[in-house]
């Protein structure tokens, strides 16, 4: 009832922009998708192997139903296609996806542009999570490594978490000043059983680096759930995290739980994070630039910078990944290397083109 | 009719009460001031009112149902807030903010429908803010800011529009502007405001009543000109100043005087 | 005893005693250059000499230089009497003080100390010196050095005398062996990455001596090798080592159990082979243990009796 001077329905000038700016932003997430689409399809044509792209077309046909390929390639160019590069891909997919959305949504919560899903311990916490699963004993290490880091992760999170919390309330300063804390103190422990780990020290450095050198179809399975569950739990609180750019005081005055949300995308984004990382290692770059980049070219609105981080990621770190294996052909380098490499440049042009303030 | 009732009200901190036993009623289409020295309790009567703090005794109602009841955006469909120094995100544009104001009207998963921008587009051309609607919150002024927080509150068609210090960091003009605006509102559309101010004018001039506080407590209430005088002032402010009629209307004028002035007998004879 | 027999006691003692010393101590080597073509005096034959890696270590005992050796590294652990040494650190991690504690005349170091270890011990006034074979030639070559160094000449050429001839007992059968005759072997240190030794490896002269092709040849030295590469060129036969001092067999296990390796030729002949990484890795007299085991598992055909 209350604004009388509302009969006329329609949308006046200015408001109809907003629907326009809207069209935009939608255009872009069908551009992004397209384009995680072709880097896909590029990236499996791409590797150590030369695979010709007539050969890759007719095994793609081949897998589909009711088309008959005679098959004349060696069944190593299957086995390279269907079950080296395509779930190495789609793991780089999930992890470069889950990290740059992660990292969007802690800068956000945060309201600090230096936030990164490695903030408040997670790293830190799975890579002592790792490093502990490496001194185990050998047989058990293929297991007990993403495992011990996944906990890793979400343990040291919990530990920040329940320091930070005062009464019913979460201050975020307070978090993440446990957060550096803690992460130095595991850091340090980590640090001293890599001296004492030995010869295990290269397994080690090369999971600290960040790789998907090994990546099979059981870790691509294993981390879906979490990483599609947490994905989606963040997207649908975009508009909360919208209003949470506000201080917390006017959130909350806007009808916003304040402290469920951040409860709720905490959370989301420490799942997302760990179960990133648990399998390739600590690649850095993705989580702090993507969110960045993506603000830069369309705006600080969560409900299209979250999709857009996540589709923007996807193909940031399958196209780092994919120089990662083939740059120095046939020997690989760590992932981490190269989207530092490649984003930090591009980052640095998307700065100086739009010189405005970023965040 | 719909009405803001607080009923004993203590409010405080951790242990550290900081009002004591309030009970105070406001009704639609009045504006309430809320005056007193800096400590005096101002902002967090606001704070109750929008439970971002919880009594520890006696209860608020809004329209008699205990707010203590009610979900986050319940009580955000009633009660509107222009905080005093609001932080709003650079990045966003002035309509993203003021359409923020539509949140608690929205559910989960529901996205803007062309009522809603309508409403915006109405609440900034109400406080003037709608000129710079596509600009961005890094390039506003001060007074620009404050308008659209004003814009965002209208936004949430509430009942109740709280401001807090809605003019602490304004030129004259725009104290003059914020005000006329919000008593125009609270005119035209039969809102409840509560203010809370420092001037002792500005609270003359545009409220309909005045509480004033001290140390926690109401020293007295009432129409401005019952409250606001060189005893109660004196009193409550410790401060030493000369309540005249205004010579326009008839509201208490507050004159100040330096204290070093005074004293001198040449300055005065000029 | 009279006092006339004393003194032919104690002259004769005398003469037996210098002819012993002049026989023992050859003159001492002078100028020699090491593996990191430092020209190094040598004006003393050393008497107390420090070894900086377990292949140093395994060189210096073989002479029959135990006695001398007053320091070694945590990982030196063979032959056992090495085990009982001082320790003056880890592999590349050299404890200085510790050193210079046990007041070396001699330092036998490797290419990884170049820039540390070794600048800082000169500067003290150490004697150091680098081996750094990349073949089983220049392993040969090394003994030579050591030996004539510490004054072993003789032992130093008996040694390599018989570890010359047990290569040669190999590399006779192989070293006419056409390429299609040549199984293309993968070597793995470690699985998860895939770690290979490439080209200007020690690991890769003893396949190649062994009479195999190895499959990272466009690789040099110790580094990631991509899956799909291992696939592509289908290894015939795999060789894993086993982990320096852990025993433990991790790379020979993954390869055991990695589904997409299962179709290559290795694994459907199930040629897949674990070394001892003490054997292969480290630029000593064992390294010959390493090439006959190796030599086996390629071309069992040819060395079965070899044991």
């Amino acid at each position: 009832m209350a604004l009388e001077l509302l009969r006329d329905t329609a949308i006046p000038k200015t408001a109809a922009v907003y629907p326009l700016q809207w069209r935009s932003r939608v255009y872009a997430i069908v551009g992004l998708v397209s384009l995680l689409g072709v880097v896909i399809a590029a990236t499996l044509a791409i590797g150590s192997t030369h695979i010709p792209l007539a050969t890759l077309g007719n095994i793609l046909l081949a897998k589909l139903p009711f088309i008959g390929v005679e098959s004349t390639w060696a069944s190593s160019m299957e086995t390279i296609i269907f079950d080296i590069r395509l779930p190495r891909l789609l793991l780089a997919g999930l992890v470069g996806a889950s990290l740059a959305v992660a990292g969007a949504t802690y800068q956000g919560l945060f309201r600090n542009p230096l936030a990164d899903p490695y903030l408040i311990g997670v790293a830190q916490g799975a890579a002592l999570g790792a490093v502990t699963g490496f001194l185990l004993p050998a047989s058990w290490q293929a297991a007990s490594i993403p495992l011990l880091a996944f906990a890793g992760a979400l343990l040291a999170v919990a530990v920040v978490y329940s320091i930070a919390r005062v009464g019913k309330t979460l201050p975020m300063t307070t978090l993440i000043l446990a957060g550096v804390a803690l992460g130095a103190f595991l850091a340090a422990i980590t640090s001293y059983l890599m001296i004492a780990s030995g010869d295990k020290l290269h397994g080690i450095i090369s999971w600290l680096l960040g790789t998907f050198s090994l990546t099979s179809w059981w870790q691509v399975t294993m981390v879906i759930p979490y990483i599609s569950l947490g994905i989606v739990v963040i997207w649908l609180h975009a508009r909360p995290l919208n209003v949470m750019q506000l201080d917390e005081e006017q959130a909350q005055q806007l009808g916003i739980n304040v402290e469920r949300v951040k409860l709720i995308l905490l959370g989301a984004a420490t799942l997302i994070t760990a179960a990133a990382v648990c399998f390739c290692g600590i690649i850095g770059f993705v989580g702090i630039i993507i969110p960045h980049a993506v603000r830069l070219i369309w705006g600080p609105d969560h409900r299209f910078l979250l999709p857009l981080s996540t589709l923007a990621g996807a193909s940031f770190l399958i196209l780092a990944d994919t120089v990662a294996r083939t740059m120095l052909a046939p020997t690989e380098i760590p992932v981490g290397v190269i989207t530092a490499f490649l984003g930090a440049p591009f980052f640095l042009y998307l700065l100086r083109q739009k010189k405005r303030a970023i965040f | 009719m719909f009405n803001l009732r607080l009923d004993e009200v203590s409010l405080g901190y951790g242990k550290r009460t900081v009002l004591h036993n309030i009970s105070l009623e406001a009704r639609p289409g009045e504006m309430l001031g809320i005056i007193g020295p800096n400590g005096s309790g101002k902002s967090t009567l606001i704070r109750g009112i929008t439970r971002l703090i919880s009594p520890s005794s006696g209860q608020i109602f809004l329209d008699g149902q205990n707010i203590a009841s009610m979900s986050h955006s319940d009580l955000a469909r009633l009660v509107a807030v222009v905080p005093q120094n609001p932080v709003l995100p650079g990045l966003f544009t002035a309509f993203e903010v003021v359409l923020m104001g539509r949140t608690p009207h929205l559910g989960f998963l529901k996205y803007e429908g062309k009522r809603d921008l309508a409403i915006v587009q109405r609440a900034m051309e109400a406080t003037q803010t709608a000129a710079f609607a596509e600009r961005r919150i890094g390039e506003l002024s001060g007074g620009e800011r404050q308008r659209l927080t004003i814009a965002r509150a209208l936004a949430q068609e509430p009942k109740i529009i709280l401001l807090d210090e809605p003019t602490a960091h304004l030129d004259i003009n725009y104290q003059i502007e914020t005000l006329d605006i919000a008593r125009q509102l609270c005119l035209e559309q039969k809102l409840i405001v509560v203010a809370t101010l420092h001037d002792l004018n500005l609270a003359a001039q545009y409220c309909d009543r005045l509480v004033m506080l001290c140390d926690g407590k109401i020293h007295c209430h009432g129409v401005p000109a019952a409250v606001i005088n060189t005893q109660t002032v004196k009193e409550v402010y410790g401060a030493e100043v000369y309540v005249y009629p205004h010579p326009i209307n008839g509201l208490p004028a507050t004159l100040i005087a330096s204290r070093k002035d005074t004293s001198k007998p040449n300055a005065r004879a000029m | 005893m009279n006092q006339y027999s004393r003194n032919c006691l104690l002259v004769l003692l005398s003469v037996a005693l210098l002819l012993c010393l002049s026989c023992a101590s050859p003159p001492p080597a002078g100028n020699v250059v090491d593996d990191l073509d430092r020209t190094i005096n040598i004006d003393e034959i050393p008497q107390r000499i420090i070894s900086l890696a377990p292949s140093n270590t395994e060189i210096l005992f073989a002479l029959g230089l135990g006695d001398r050796v007053v320091g070694v590294t945590e990982y030196c652990n063979f032959p056992e009497a090495a085990i009982a040494k001082p320790k003056v650190g880890g592999f590349s991690t050299v404890d200085i003080e510790k050193v210079v504690s046990l007041e070396p005349d001699l330092v036998l170091a490797t290419q990884i100390h170049s820039k540390t270890a070794i600048p800082a011990l000169e500067k003290l006034g150490i004697t150091a010196l680098a081996l750094a074979p990349g073949s089983l030639d220049e392993v040969m070559n090394n003994i030579t050095l050591v030996g004539k160094i510490t004054g072993q000449d003789k032992q130093a050429s008996q040694l390599v005398n018989s570890l010359g001839t047990r290569i040669e007992a190999i590399a006779s059968r192989t070293q006419n062996l056409a390429p299609d005759q040549r199984p293309r072997v993968l070597y793995l240190t470690w699985h998860d990455p895939l770690i290979t030794a490439g080209t200007e490896t020690l690991v890769d002269d003893i396949i190649s001596k062994a009479g195999g092709q190895n499959i990272a040849y466009d690789i040099s030295g110790h580094k990631a090798i991509a899956l799909e590469t291992v696939i592509h060129r289908d290894p015939q036969l795999i060789i894993a080592s086993i982990g320096m001092g852990t025993g433990e067999d991790l790379p020979w296990q993954y390869v055991k159990n990695e589904p997409r390796l299962k179709n290559t030729e290795a694994l459907l002949n199930d040629r897949v082979y674990k070394i001892d990484g003490d054997l292969a890795h480290r630029a000593g007299p064992r390294i010959v243990d390493a090439l006959e085991q190796m030599a086996q598992f390629i071309h069992p055909e040819l060395f079965e009796e070899i044991n």
